[in-house]
């Protein structure tokens, strides 16, 4: 197994800083249009004080594109349901999605997605990190290492999921950058002091153990330190605010987003990004339909469409939808064809998602499939593409090499580029 | 039928083929057997004379037809769709026509029935309402609400004067007709399932039939949820007591048959039958006496069989998901004068 040092303690970062910040005029004027050098920490400055977000809502499973974002009601796949008016003349959507349709205005539309992989965890893998293959960071984690403010009081990346494993999510950008996995809208387990300690014990124990790692560090790499250093940081961090966990949601908010997992999921995800958070993926599951898929896609979309609206209008009445980019997606798409379970089956042929807020232009569609959903008719992207987009709309440079020493990194594939249409 | 026409479900075999290009999704025989209509994955609905061999494809609906039904004569059919749509279809001219069409629900209209007496349409639908339309002007009479999710199926008992619906999470209303309240429930529960892996619930009726005598009603559908997403489930046909709500048989396929219970009718000599799709594609029809829960015959078909309906008394109509409605002969195989067995007809559309 490949094993990947923290290269982001302090004391390094500092120093890679120093060095960098001499270079960083040429550099920026060398790629300011198309970065080809490091990322400058001139750039990161300014992104970090500019507080851009990242909402991902991940429909995990492989929502079905007819069902949703390109429906073609009355063809030989159209499946059961109907298209719907939105609030952009001409753009029409699923009418599973009658919430979601009145507020289009502010979303847009990919309907041609060929990302050739019909596997749930490659298809996955490819919409995260940008490649086909290889130990790439998530865009979680690369908004962490680059959007986050480096005091910043919650972790860079929270995943709120009731499944799944911790995926490794920060590949060479280190344990700082790391996805924290929150189990549906329960705290993080122990976030209290145990009660045998009291704070002055507490605070002797801690300085013990920077003592013991200052030593340490002495005759090591750091590496070897900073992965628990940050580890034990974050978890200060999240000591400190634990009262955003602890409180209890609001009636109110409750009847707006649902009282379901999902309703609660986002109404976490709403406080955090008001808290700070730069990245807050929230899964909701169950698109796997292999059966019963139009049953299913009632049941999941109709919970899905209702919250997730709430909370694209509180991010906006919040004003914060200028400054938070918004991604709705999954890992594929679902088959034009229906099986004979009424179910539709995996597809990476020529599928959709949906994004909006910072930094795109909304109310778009960009491509198109044929007139049986069977193959992308124009404009098609794969994940590569759509990498380069949501970095791009944040304000990263993915042409860019990753902040490493040493390495040479591109933030985004170099052999695809940003849907320059779709960005404002 | 004639009279010395001995019924053995374990001689029935296929007799007729009727094609149609998209696979189908319900069925519904009229009460005089001439007709048999069914819906399919597309918007039309395929009307077949069993008689003259006729057919037609009825356009009109904006979304796939989930549920058919006649009137006693024949000479009015009513369907509803996905959309929300219930249409009105003459039947009694030549060339079969739209009589009238209404939205009698937002979101799907799940299943539609006419009254005994024919002058009432009772519909159920995702707007988790039952409601009752005057059968020739197609005004709204009366909505039940009650349900907390969408609403499967609704039909008739044969007084007259109940109507029974059921929802995704196996909760049976009994309404009366007489006070248009609700008078009881009835639990069917076990027709519904919650899929831990996907967070999702599945169940609810995929057809019903009341026996003719009104003393118990069947309906078709799910148990045992394991991987409903992959359609890992176990098919079930629940008999219930009418007049206690109590359930008084669980008929069930065999072990291995994992998947949906799409069709159950009453015989009158008193056996009763069930169809099934299998998760692989596959298609039985299920024949169960009083004796036990598990089919006395099993009729494996050449596809997944979605819907059912009795023509006559010896022979059932089946539309499957290969797009054919397949007729069985529930009676020994004619012998013809050259001694070869009868031959199985086929037509397409």
């Amino acid at each position: 197994m490949r094993r990947h040092h923290d290269c982001d303690g302090i004391d390094h970062v500092i120093a890679r800083r120093s060095f960098l910040a001499g270079s960083a005029a040429g550099v920026i004027g060398a790629n300011a249009i198309r970065g080809e050098g490091l990322f400058s920490p001139a750039r990161a400055a300014v992104l970090e004080t500019q507080q851009k977000r990242i909402l991902q809502i991940y429909l995990q499973g492989g929502v079905s594109q007819l069902e949703s974002w390109d429906p073609k009601p009355g063809t030989k796949y159209g499946g059961p349901f109907q298209a719907i008016p939105t609030s952009v003349p001409g753009m029409h959507i699923s009418e599973l999605l009658p919430h979601t349709a009145k507020r289009m205005h502010m979303l847009s539309i990919v309907r041609s997605i060929n990302s050739k992989i019909g596997d749930h965890s490659q298809g996955m893998l490819f919409m995260e990190k940008g490649r086909r293959a290889g130990e790439y960071p998530y865009v979680g984690s690369v908004a962490s290492r680059y959007l986050a403010p480096a005091d910043g009081d919650l972790p860079g990346y929270i995943h709120i999921s009731k499944r799944g494993i911790n995926d490794a999510t920060a590949a060479f950008l280190g344990a700082r950058h790391a996805q924290l996995k929150l189990d549906g809208n329960k705290p993080p387990a122990n976030l209290a002091i145990p009660a045998s300690i009291d704070e002055t014990a507490d605070q002797t124990r801690e300085q013990m153990r920077l003592r013991f790692n200052r030593r340490f560090s002495k005759q090591r790499s750091p590496a070897l330190t900073d992965v628990y250093n940050s580890s034990y940081e974050q978890a200060a961090k999240l000591m400190k605010r634990k009262a955003m966990f602890e409180g209890k949601a609001q009636e109110k908010d409750l009847d707006r987003y649902g009282r379901h997992d999902f309703g609660q999921h986002c109404l976490l995800a709403r406080n955090l990004l008001e808290n700070g958070a730069t990245c807050v993926k929230v899964t909701h599951h169950g698109y796997d339909t292999h059966a019963e898929n139009f049953n299913f896609h009632l049941e999941q979309l109709g919970e899905f469409d209702q919250t997730f609206s709430t909370l694209l209008d509180d991010i906006h009445d919040r004003g914060m939808l200028d400054s938070t980019l918004v991604m709705v997606y999954s890992e594929m798409g679902r088959t034009p064809k229906i099986n004979t379970k009424y179910g539709r089956d995996h597809w990476g042929t020529a599928w959709s998602m949906a994004l909006g807020g910072c930094g795109i232009q909304p109310g778009a569609i960009v491509g198109k499939t044929n007139a049986d959903g069977t193959k992308v008719a124009e404009r098609e992207v794969d994940a590569g593409h759509l990498f380069h987009t949501y970095l791009s709309a944040v304000g990263l440079d993915t042409y860019e090499d990753h902040d490493l020493s040493g390495r040479s990194i591109p933030i985004g594939d170099p052999a695809a580029e940003p849907i320059e249409e779709l960005l404002s | 039928m004639s009279a010395s026409v001995v019924i053995d479900p374990r001689q029935t075999h296929e007799t007729r083929e009727l094609k149609h290009q998209n696979p189908l999704t319900t069925l519904r025989v009229d009460p005089t057997g001439r007709y048999v209509a069914a819906g399919a994955q597309d918007l039309d609905v395929q009307l077949w004379n069993l008689q003259d061999g006729n057919h037609f494809s009825l356009a009109g609906h904006k979304s796939w037809v989930r549920s058919i039904d006649f009137s006693a004569d024949g000479k009015l059919m009513y369907t509803a769709c996905w959309g929300g749509t219930v249409k009105i279809w003459d039947l009694s001219h030549e060339i079969p026509g739209m009589k009238r069409s209404f939205q009698a629900h937002q979101g799907a209209a799940r299943w539609v029935r006419l009254s005994p007496d024919g002058k009432r349409i009772a519909t159920s639908g995702n707007d988790l309402l039952v409601k009752l339309w005057n059968a020739e002007s197609g005004e709204l009479e009366q909505q039940f609400s009650g349900h907390d999710r969408h609403v499967y199926g609704v039909d008739f008992h044969p007084d007259g004067q109940h109507l029974v619906s059921q929802d995704l999470m196996g909760n049976v209303v009994v309404w009366d007709l007489n006070t248009n309240k609700k008078q009881r429930t009835i639990d069917a529960s076990a027709m519904t399932g919650y899929d831990k892996k996907f967070a999702a619930d599945m169940g609810g009726a995929r057809d019903m039939q009341f026996s003719s005598d009104g003393a118990l009603w069947a309906s078709a559908g799910i148990t045992k949820v394991v991987n409903s997403f992959a359609g890992i489930q176990d098919p079930i046909i629940v008999v219930f007591d009418w007049k206690t709500g109590e359930t008084k048989r669980q008929l069930r396929a065999a072990d291995k048959f994992k998947g949906v219970a799409w069709g159950v009718r009453f015989h009158p000599e008193g056996f009763t039958i069930g169809t099934g799709a299998e998760k692989g594609g596959k298609g039985e029809v299920w024949f169960y006496n009083d004796e036990q829960d598990t089919a006395f015959h099993t009729l494996a078909v050449k596809s997944a069989a979605r819907a059912l309906d009795l023509v006559g008394n010896d022979r059932l109509a089946v539309a499957h998901a290969d797009g054919a409605v397949r007729l069985y002969q529930m009676t020994e195989k004619a012998i013809e004068a050259d001694g070869s067995q009868d031959a199985t007809e086929s037509g397409k559309d």
